[in-house]
């Protein structure tokens, strides 16, 4: 560190400092032709400490023990979306650890969740990982069943079963709330309701994306060697993008990203792109940074003029592409959709493990799942959201295409594969870093004040739901 | 050798989206118009031999509605519990408005 910047910091409070000499991701933004509405031109960052993580939570397998039975519990979880389960009988099968539940259309605007065990001797309802389509719930051992709405329909025989009392064997029901076309479960009957788990910052924004009116056109698993908390926290913040993704760099704006905390759960950056990274000043053109703008759906991009005019910015000519480009294959109006909604990452964290990305180039949904046998392995799952298309026709969800172990993100059809290779890049890490704190010496890993907030802030809600008794 | 087609019903009869259950050479058929193509599986599950015909059909896959194992219209494979063995799948051609099947 240069004695000039470690002055600069020493001089401010801890978590004041920010990439010295470089635009804020809100003055970048305040450049854009089409202006940013309320909720990304907001700003959320409180320091919360500077003290090392303890590392026994991402390698002590009794840590993982005590969270599946304190956190995920007790948290709301996105199940699946709306648009996989669109008729009333449709179910689909949501697994955390040992629980598993039917998420079911019982009526129109009646989703409900049932514990996936037969209430007679204990099989499950459903497979684990299917869905589909049912009339009644009926178990495949002795045949009892259940009506959708989680009564008793039949037990076999039922006069060897005086003792079972139909209106006692109703399928247990975790809770359910509906938010932006995302189903969410709880299993905690005393939780707060969503809205206020989430908190009301949270809640003014995702209303304004209109999630609902989107649908899954990619969706790829893949199991992932490392505890499921760093599998998440790699995708927490831009500081890596320099080391990691050097071919995004160019066209990121990564030192000078934005970090935001809501209340207890939420919290996300704001990287904006199409803007040269702080630690390459000076060493590209314009015109570079816009033939190195990676996209999440590149296709989008076909036959654009990609060549720079003099004077002109790449973050510009990139939002006048994208708008151009999305109004065509939508056939709705963007004009007034702002520059940064088109081009920029918006990466907000749902706790425990949802991330949402709102943007228009870049619309994933990530959701992460730790292995119920094994702290060391988690299941990462990412979705990618288009806009309905434009005759209001609702296209299937997509089929989910599961990578092997050893497969490359680029493997996964539908997928970008620009996109793809910098999940590579991503996930290669992740063994690595498990195995490292596996070996290290030190017990406890160091956080920066400000690009590392989400990190802490994710970290911290961990250890209160692991504060509380089981 | 030549194959043995025989005619399945009209194909105005199983519109896209549609489904179609008859019986052939002593087999339930069942037929499914769905993403421009059109299938011909058994129309009867390899889990407990319960009809197929109300299964949910999406993305070329159909779900058993009674237990819930999902197999590939295409290839018939078994993808989820608790069927582990595939459905037999048919030959299928359209002849002057006609869906044939090999059984």
């Amino acid at each position: 560190m240069s004695q000039k910047i470690r002055e600069h910091t020493l001089a401010l409070a801890p978590g004041e400092a920010r990439c010295p000499d470089e635009p804020s991701t809100q003055e970048i933004i305040a450049r854009d032709k089409v202006a940013a509405p309320v909720w990304v031109r907001s700003q959320a960052y409180t320091f919360l400490g500077d003290e090392d993580i303890s590392i026994d939570r991402y390698i002590d397998p009794a840590f993982a023990k005590k969270e599946f039975d304190t956190l995920w519990t007790r948290t709301w979880q996105f199940a699946c979306r709306e648009e996989h389960i669109p008729e009333v009988g449709d179910y689909y099968v949501y697994d955390i650890g040992r629980h598993s539940f039917i998420v079911t259309r019982v009526a129109e605007h009646d989703i409900r969740a049932y514990y996936n065990a037969c209430l007679h001797r204990g099989t499950k309802l459903r497979a684990s990982g299917s869905d589909g389509c049912a009339s009644e719930f009926k178990c495949s051992f002795h045949g009892w069943s259940w009506n959708l709405d989680g009564t008793l329909k039949e037990a076999v025989c039922a006069w060897d079963f005086p003792h079972v009392k139909a209106d006692e064997f109703s399928l247990p029901e975790a809770r359910v709330e509906l938010l932006g076309g995302f189903v969410f479960i709880n299993m905690d009957r005393d939780a707060p309701s969503l809205p206020s788990y989430l908190g009301p910052e949270f809640m003014a924004h995702i209303t304004q994306w209109k999630l609902e009116d989107r649908y899954v056109y990619c969706h790829v698993y893949k199991t992932i060697p490392a505890n499921w908390k760093l599998n998440m926290e790699a995708f927490m913040e831009a500081y890596h993008v320099i080391n990691t993704h050097p071919q995004v760099a160019v066209s990121n704006a990564d030192a000078n990203s934005q970090y935001d905390i809501y209340g207890e759960h939420v919290d996300r950056f704001i990287s904006s792109l199409g803007v040269l990274s702080p630690h390459l000043r000076g060493q590209y053109t314009q015109q570079d940074i816009l033939d190195q703008f990676t996209l999440g759906d590149a296709s989008m991009l076909d036959g654009a003029d990609r060549t720079l005019a003099a004077g002109e910015t790449a973050r510009q000519r990139m939002a006048d592409i994208m708008r151009a480009m999305f109004e065509k294959a939508t056939s709705t109006d963007l004009s007034y959709v702002s520059d940064a909604e088109l081009l920029d990452c918006f990466s907000y964290t749902l706790f425990p493990n949802t991330f949402l990305f709102p943007g228009i180039s870049l619309p994933m949904v990530y959701r992460f799942r730790p292995h119920k046998d094994d702290h060391r392995k988690s299941i990462y799952e990412v979705m990618f959201l288009r806009p309905l298309p434009a005759d209001g026709n609702r296209p299937e969800p997509a089929e989910p295409v599961y990578l092997r172990d050893d497969q490359s993100f680029t493997e996964a059809a539908g997928m970008d594969s620009g996109f793809a290779a910098i999940l590579d890049q991503d996930t290669e890490n992740l063994l690595l870093q498990q195995e490292g704190l596996e070996a290290s010496a030190k017990p406890g890993i160091t956080l920066g004040n400000y690009q590392e907030i989400r990190v802490r802030h994710f970290e911290r809600a961990v250890d209160k739901y692991l504060a509380a008794k089981a | 050798m030549l194959s043995d087609f025989t005619r399945f019903c009209k194909l105005e009869e199983v519109p896209p989206g549609g489904k179609k259950a008859l019986k052939i050479n002593d087999s339930w058929v069942l037929v499914c118009n769905t993403k421009d193509r059109l299938f011909a599986v058994s129309g009867i599950c390899s889990h407990q031999a319960r009809p197929l015909l109300n299964g949910r059909v999406r993305n070329c896959k159909i779900t058993c509605p009674v237990h819930g194992a999902r197999f590939d219209l295409a290839t018939g494979e078994a993808l989820c519990l608790p069927a582990t063995k595939p459905i037999p799948v048919y030959a299928l051609r359209l002849v002057d408005d006609w869906i044939e099947v090999c059984v």
